[in-house]
């Protein structure tokens, strides 16, 4: 006779559909899932207690490596928990250019979440694809702030520098062709039978369950529940903006990548509001030269590519705060992960791991 | 929002005749004649916008060819990673301070461009990102760069040791 039991196996740490440092521990029944355990803190470099030793400007280099593909969302997160602190009021301009900042860096963000879902379950083709427009991003963000991945692109009170000339219009050209090539990437997948073999009916999380385990962004829209940060609490002036919230259905892979797609069609019509009606005006509000905040406490959330961006600041005295905490997307979004796997198979995990949109330098801090 | 592909007839016929393969398909012939974007790194480069942020160096005055810094020593004051670190003496006449020594640690430096947003010397700024973005080196003493260093550069390396 055959001798049958569970077993348990690791995937991961080091294991290229992961994503970085994720380490699962899978009960196996055979190829079925029984259980899934994320084990996480192989890239826990301490980052809310740095920032306990740091005056606030120096904090925001730090908030560029909590979500390495969507640095700009932090930057923009973490001056707004600043300037809310201080009671600072943003100039118009900056307000939109960091909203055209954002919205880009969604679409950098998506893209590279395209790009590497895609060759996870063996479609190669879109990442070369994605790779080729995210990098047309990528050097918008290098001719605005001077870097391509950490950009440390915004002040307290503001922004460092207008924009170059020229900017707006090599925007304009990017949004302009990139609804093209967003169709190319839908011919690709959209209704190719792999991709849906893939997808479709994978890694189903309930609204109820979405909204249990605190998961926000995409993973919890394409569950069904309408709730977008940038609508319920506008910040950055994104309540002058007109966009839709794409909302799935199933709660399936598929309908979370159907609601980033959707997303980043989103993006490039906020975009092109924020251009047109761009002010003129400053970008930087009048700053104390030592930045020393009246004490107090704030929360402040911004909606990142990956969910409800949270910072909050407890300041008591001096120019360092006395305590930081980040509330990561990644982190929550990632405990839905077990809900979503068991009872599938093992080659299942990795759709789910994809379609859920993890950064492990958020996840760890 | 996108229509899920519906069961009926004709969708088993567009199943039936591979009709999403060759759509995909089109899309791959049709970048086959895009232009190439890939650069071959050491033989060509790629064009950095004025704004590119390098490696940070001093700069000498324009016109006169004298050492721009002042020895304020806010950068050092900004600098979230500690990786600068300046010497400084009163000037002879007793008016000022210069330098005596100025050093980046580039293992340390993050690239953030804090430092130079404080520095007061007007119009152009004494530390500025600089263009350089190829620093690798056989020592760790190679990555502090001295005062001699970061005013005039670095000399190309010959990497056949």
């Amino acid at each position: 006779m055959f001798r049958t039991e569970e077993m348990d196996i690791n995937m991961g740490p080091q294991h290229p559909s992961t994503h970085g440092v994720l380490r699962l521990k899978l009960t196996l029944e055979g190829e079925e899932v029984v259980d899934v355990r994320p084990v996480i803190g192989y890239l826990h470099r301490g980052v809310e207690k740095l920032s306990e030793h740091r005056t606030y400007p120096m904090i925001e280099p730090l908030t560029d490596r909590l979500d390495y593909v969507a640095a700009i969302s932090e930057n923009l997160g973490y001056c707004g928990a600043v300037e809310k602190l201080m009671g600072l009021h943003v100039p118009p301009r900056a307000q939109y250019i960091r909203v055209v900042l954002a919205e880009l860096q969604r679409i950098a963000s998506h893209l590279l979440w395209l790009g590497t879902h895609a060759l996870d379950l063996g479609a190669m083709t879109v990442f070369f694809y994605t790779f080729r427009e995210r990098e047309m991003i990528l050097d918008l963000f290098e001719a605005f702030c001077g870097a391509r991945l950490t950009y440390n692109s915004m002040r307290i009170g503001g922004l460092y520098e207008d924009v170059p000339q020229g900017w707006t219009d090599r925007v304009r050209h990017f949004i302009g062709i990139f609804p093209s090539r967003e169709k190319e990437y839908e011919d690709l997948l959209t209704v190719n039978r792999i991709w849906l073999g893939r997808t479709r009916g994978v890694g189903v999380l309930k609204p109820e369950d979405a909204v249990g385990l605190g998961v926000s962004g995409p993973t919890l829209r394409a569950s069904g529940v309408d709730y977008d940060v940038r609508r319920a609490q506008p910040y950055s002036s994104y309540d002058q903006f007109e966009f839709d919230v794409p909302v799935g259905k199933n709660g399936d892979t598929y309908d979370r990548y159907i609601v980033r797609m959707e997303e980043m069609r989103q993006s490039c019509r906020i975009i092109r509001q924020a251009l047109d009606r761009l002010p003129e005006g400053d970008v930087r509000a009048k700053v104390p030269k030592y930045i020393k905040p009246p004490a107090g406490e704030v929360y402040h959330v911004v909606e990142s590519p990956r969910g409800e961006q949270g910072f909050y600041i407890v300041h008591k005295s001096g120019e360092m705060p006395y305590r930081m905490r980040f509330r990561a997307p990644s982190f929550v979004n990632l405990q839905a992960l077990p809900v979503m796997c068991r009872g599938r198979l093992i080659a299942d995990i990795v759709a789910v791991i994809g379609s859920i949109d993890i950064v492990l330098g958020d996840v760890d801090r | 929002m996108t229509a899920r592909p519906a069961a009926g007839f004709r969708d088993f016929l567009k199943m039936l005749l591979l009709l999403e393969l060759w759509v995909g398909l089109w899309v791959t012939l049709k970048n086959q004649f895009r232009p190439h974007i890939t650069v071959e790194y050491p033989r060509e480069r790629v064009e950095l916008s004025p704004r590119f942020r390098g490696v940070p160096r001093l700069r000498f005055h324009p016109e006169n060819g004298e050492e721009l810094c002042i020895a304020c020593h806010l950068c050092e004051t900004v600098c979230p990673d500690d990786c600068i670190h300046i010497v400084s003496e009163k000037k002879p006449d007793g008016k000022g301070k210069r330098l005596v020594s100025f050093e980046i640690n580039y293992e340390r430096c993050c690239f953030c461009g804090l430092c130079v947003d404080p520095c007061p010397t007007k119009p152009l700024t004494a530390i500025y990102m600089s263009h350089d973005y190829e620093m690798a080196d056989f020592k760790r003493e190679g990555f502090v760069a001295p005062l001699k260093v970061l005013l005039n550069g670095v000399d190309p390396k010959d990497y056949k040791e």
